[in-house]
């Protein structure tokens, strides 16, 4: 039993050599050649076989994507630029075929049969393609596959994986393209800016050292900063969510969340607070009229008052066990 | 409400009195502030909190014991085995040696006392201290005599504050935020006047500073950054280049002298503004002097060309060190402050630290009650003058607010500054609305024509009409009425939180009885007592980083990683052991000579800080080392969720953490009742066998499980036979299934 199976292994093999009809080596060199010109090689159904067959002394990196825009794969378009530069600059620093890796891609719409027969349900999907011959050959016949799951990877960590799984060969770094339009464009900007700001100062510099915008500057970021807008920022949290119910809920439960409106209205109940502080204690007693004054300060206090009472409310829907509390919202 | 009797008695009293009132109040906000951090010591007992403090404490009876230089030169081979930590070179020295030098002092008075009381009330006595030095430097900005006072008390109990300095939290922030505010006061004082002797006093105190805190960084930019600004608004003088430069000489000499920090002062980044700003005050220096010799026009194009080369000398030399490596770029703990992603995807380590979270708004209410909305208005006072110390207000202000949003920690060094704001706004609010005085219309209207044309340029549009003041009693009544009201719900607020939030020392747990009892759960002391009683002096206790001080300071065993987190890969290499198989993690425990495994347990009682909800960190800690044989993906199910029931995945049940920590659980329910009352979740019957470890130790409550990791077999068996053959399962006969024996080719 054991005999025949083995025999028929060998068959097979010796079959799918047969099929493949070239021996590894020249398989590398054609796709080699194929990769100096264009890299990463495009496969088609056929070529995809006698690419990844084994024998093979060679590896391969196969990304099995569906680009074309009916298929709506975001994650595909977006990888696609990382795999054409590191694809390029390992083509690019391995003239010679040293390091005996090719990196290829198989399209959805040129490749179906291989999409059914590996039974992908989603794209893309790397493949890594160990060699089973010569000396760099691994035990493990099934190809190595990367994982999706943290969004699109940089060309660098795939560069990682890749290497890592080949020790002893080189490596090509990956090579960014200057960006020379960018640079221009950045000159360019920085230039312009400082001829705008040196012509344009007489206007500017009174703007510039008006001591009431440099007030209102700080005085908003200090109310953004304290009313957790990094929190947002870093977290990225929702505006607002639904209660359940079909209704908009503002104020999220839970001491260590919060939603984005939810800080603005915060925000916005501490400037009022601050604004309602500053006129009791700078705006009313330069108010010369006594009845006047008198108005104002009863208005302020009394809107210092609610807003306050407002506020504290709305901290204990945040902390449960929270005492405290202003009439009139108890 | 001190500051009502001060004023009330302002007019009729003389100022000998006054002074005598001021340091009567003063003394009285030091026993406030004193006392309200009291609640811990009362509640439990003088013990010390938390974890970071027991390597304090542990390390000050190092110092008492072995005196100063032993304590310079000491290597620690108790933690980190097998590596050893290099104690005396690595940390800061300052919080160790006051205590030491407050215990000797105590000695010499004949005043016996044990090391761990001081160490234990070092951090109240020290806010007293914090509150006068908030005195002081509230007193430079403003002529109000109220403000001072309010700004101390606000300090003394303001929770932002009392979270990292209550009875037994003996950390480095106990003495570091007086030191912070001392020498911002000093800073001020010098600035002022332009005085060497100050420069050199605030030098002395940030030396002291960099000796007891990382945090002195904060001081290391904002400095240079209240220099810039005042450069930037045309504001040298001979006194800003005097302070500063007296400042950054001496202070920087200070600071190399701590073995820690030694060369870093100009070899890194955060510390270049500093350099950049003393660079160009001497620049700007020589320019004032040579402005004073040459003419008019030849003066222009000399200062031009000056300028230009100046600046791209500087910055071509930056960027030339910086590449070749002399200066190293930004810390990771320091730029992670800038790009908030950046400590998410390179250093997990720091991520995983709970209080590097940033600061949701409760937080700062929670911490500042109604200081919060005073803040932008005494900000907003500040620029009624905005004389030099009022520019640095604002700057510490802005600054302060954006650090303390990115990272809830650095909420302690926002206090400071939002107390002697707000205490400016309360101060004006209530010297207007308190004052007995009743304009007259006359006079004002005859003096609002006069001033109101001299003010009017450079000011705030809110000043520009003259102050005549409060008319009517009914306002004054209106106002101070809703102020006292403010003042004592913060008061109440400051203690309510003081009481329920900071006043627990995690070592201990209180619970509620159904009767209404105070209930103690004490399984962290139980379990370190067992270490220490039954287990050999030397042996090693394998845990997460979370614990080694405390194990090291109450259970006196050697740790293998600990929270002083200096080398990344053997945390990983903890973490690699707690989420593998058993077969994978045996040899790395023999490999590091462990005795003993720790966990912390929740499920029993409901305690959510436990070892399988921070077990993703370990996870992701080792898989940033080996990332093809750690995945965190295994360890969530098809479904993305992190599950530790039925449907948990594989590999998550394999884990040894997972086994460790359900080890036998489901014995103490009846069949199918297990549940996980953190998690709140049922689970399986089968509970998870372990094969490489035996059980050695339960607490109480199962906080704590402490397993003895097992010696080789006796016969040469794998531990997973000798644990089959020791249940009576029949050895099965794998061999027949596996077919021809190939040759690995790894």
């Amino acid at each position: 039993m054991r005999l025949f199976s083995s025999l028929f292994s060998l068959l097979l093999l010796t079959a799918g050599a047969a099929a493949s009809k070239k021996s590894a080596t020249d398989r590398f060199d054609e796709y080699h050649v194929k990769a100096q010109s264009a890299s990463p090689v495009k496969l088609k159904d056929a070529s995809y076989k006698s690419l990844t067959g084994a024998p093979r002394d060679y590896s391969v990196a196969v990304l099995l994507t569906a680009l074309d825009s009916r298929f709506k794969c975001q994650l595909c378009t977006e990888f696609q630029p990382e795999w054409d530069l590191i694809s390029k600059s390992w083509a690019k620093g391995d003239k010679s075929g040293d390091s005996r890796m090719i990196f290829s891609t198989l399209d959805f719409s040129d490749g179906r049969d291989v999409f059914l027969s590996l039974g992908l349900q989603t794209a893309p999907v790397l493949l890594l393609f160990q060699p089973t011959a010569g000396p760099n050959a691994v035990a493990v016949q099934e190809p190595l596959r990367f994982d999706f799951t943290s969004g699109p990877p940089t060309a660098e960590q795939i560069h990682a994986w890749v290497s890592r799984h080949l020790p002893g060969r080189p490596h090509p770094p990956v090579k960014r393209p200057i960006n020379w339009m960018r640079w221009l464009s950045t000159v360019t900007i920085v230039l312009g800016l400082g001829t705008v700001l040196v012509t344009a100062s007489p206007y500017i510099l009174p703007i510039v050292q008006n001591r009431n915008i440099w007030a209102s500057i700080s005085l908003i970021s200090i109310l953004l900063f304290t009313s957790g807008h990094m929190f947002n920022h870093i977290r990225k949290v929702p505006y607002v969510a639904g209660d359940g119910r079909g209704g908009v809920s503002y104020v999220a439960p839970g001491f260590q969340s919060q939603f984005g409106l939810e800080t603005q209205i915060v925000a916005a109940l501490y400037g009022i607070l601050s604004f309602c502080a500053i006129s009791l204690a700078v705006k009313v007693p330069r108010i010369a009229d006594s009845k006047t004054q008198q108005v104002a300060v009863i208005a302020w206090g009394g809107v210092l008052f609610l807003v306050y009472s407002f506020l504290l409310s709305v901290f204990r829907i945040k902390n449960g066990g929270y005492p405290f509390s202003l009439p009139p919202f108890m | 409400m001190t500051a009502k009797s001060q004023d009330l008695l302002a007019g009729v009293t003389a100022p000998k009195v006054r002074t005598l009132l001021r340091v009567v109040i003063l003394f009285f906000i030091a026993g406030a502030a004193v006392s309200s951090r009291l609640f811990s010591v009362i509640r439990f007992e003088s013990i010390i909190h938390e974890f970071d403090p027991w390597f304090n404490f542990r390390a000050t009876k190092y110092l008492v014991a072995n005196g100063f230089y032993k304590f310079w030169d000491w290597f620690d081979d108790r933690t980190w085995h097998p590596l050893g930590r290099v104690t005396g070179g690595t940390l800061y020295p300052g919080l160790m040696v006051t205590s030491g030098a407050i215990y000797h002092a105590l000695r010499a008075l004949t005043i016996p006392v044990d090391i761990r009381n001081i160490c234990v009330l070092l951090a109240p006595a020290f806010s007293g201290l914090t509150a006068y030095a908030t005195y002081l430097l509230t007193n430079e900005m403003t002529t109000s005599p109220s403000a001072g006072l309010l700004a101390a008390i606000f300090m003394g109990i303001a929770p932002g504050y009392i979270s990292r300095s209550v009875a037994g939290s003996y950390d480095n922030e106990a003495i570091a935020i007086f030191l912070l505010v001392f020498t911002f006061f000093l800073w001020i004082k010098a600035l002022k006047l332009g005085s060497m002797l100050w420069g050199a006093l605030c030098a002395l105190f940030y030396g002291y500073m960099v000796a007891s805190w990382g945090g002195y960084a904060f001081i290391t930019c904002l400095l240079p950054m209240h220099a810039l600004v005042l450069i930037c608004m045309g504001r040298y003088s001979t006194r800003l280049y005097v302070s500063y430069t007296t400042w950054y000489a001496l202070g920087t000499l200070a600071s190399m002298q701590i073995p820690f920090v030694g060369f870093l002062p100009v070899k890194t980044s955060e510390h270049m503004p500093a350099l950049g700003i003393f660079g160009f005050l001497q620049l700007i220096g020589f320019i004032q002097y040579v402005r004073s010799a040459i003419s008019g026009r030849q003066f222009q194009t000399f200062l031009v060309t000056l300028l230009v080369a100046t600046f791209g000398l500087g910055l071509a030399g930056l960027v030339g060190l910086t590449s070749l490596g002399y200066i190293a770029p930004w810390g990771g703990r320091f730029y992670s402050l800038w790009d908030t992603g950046y400590a998410k995807i390179h250093i997990p380590i720091i991520a995983s630290v709970s209080e590097h979270q940033p600061t949701a708004w409760p937080s700062f209410f929670f911490d500042l009650n109604f200081l919060i909305w005073l803040f932008p208005a005494g900000v907003y006072l500040c620029f009624q003058n905005l004389r030099d110390e009022h520019v640095f207000i604002v700057v510490y202000a802005m600054f302060g607010s954006y650090f303390a949003g990115v990272m809830v920690r650095l909420m302690l060094t926002l206090t400071p500054v939002v107390c002697v704001a707000a205490a400016i706004a309360v101060s004006q609010i209530l010297d207007t609305y308190l004052s007995v005085k009743v304009p007259i219309v006359d006079e004002t209207a005859a003096s609002s024509t006069d001033s109101a044309p001299k003010k009017a340029k450079g000011g705030l549009r809110a000043t520009e009409k003259p102050n005549v003041g409060i008319f009517n009693n009914l306002s004054k009544v209106v106002v101070t009425g809703a102020m006292t009201i403010y003042l004592l719900m913060f008061v109440t607020h400051c203690t309510w939180v003081t009481s329920n939030a900071y006043s627990s020392p995690s070592v201990v747990l209180a619970s509620r009885l159904p009767d209404g009892s105070q209930h103690i759960i004490d399984d962290y002391r139980e379990a370190y007592q067992w270490l220490r009683q039954n287990t050999k002096e030397d042996a090693k206790i394998m845990s997460w980083w979370d614990y080694g001080y405390q194990i090291g300071g109450m259970a006196d065993r050697p740790t293998l990683v600990d929270n002083n987190t200096w080398n990344n890969t053997h945390i990983a290499t903890v973490g690699k052991a707690m989420s593998s198989r058993e077969e994978v993690s045996y040899p790395i425990m023999r490999q590091h000579e462990v005795d003993y495994v720790l966990v912390v347990f929740g499920g029993l009682l409901g305690y959510s800080g436990d070892d399988i909800n921070k077990f993703l960190w370990m996870v992701r800690i080792a898989e940033g080392i080996w990332p093809d044989e750690v995945k965190e993906r295994d360890f969530f199910t098809a479904r993305g969720e992190y599950k530790v029931d039925h449907d948990a995945t594989e590999t998550m049940k394999n884990s040894l953490m997972y086994k460790m920590s359900y080890y036998n659980y489901n014995t103490l329910f009846p069949s199918g009742q297990a549940v996980d009352r953190v998690r709140g979740v049922r689970m399986p019957d089968q509970g998870p066998v372990l094969d490489t470890v035996e059980e050695a130790f339960t607490s109480e409550n199962w906080i704590i499980r402490i397993y003895k990791v097992k010696d080789l077999d006796n016969v040469g068996r794998d531990h997973g036979a000798a644990a089959a053959f020791a249940r009576g399962q029949k050895k099965k006969k794998i061999q027949k299934k596996r077919g021809a024996r190939v040759l690995r080719v790894d």
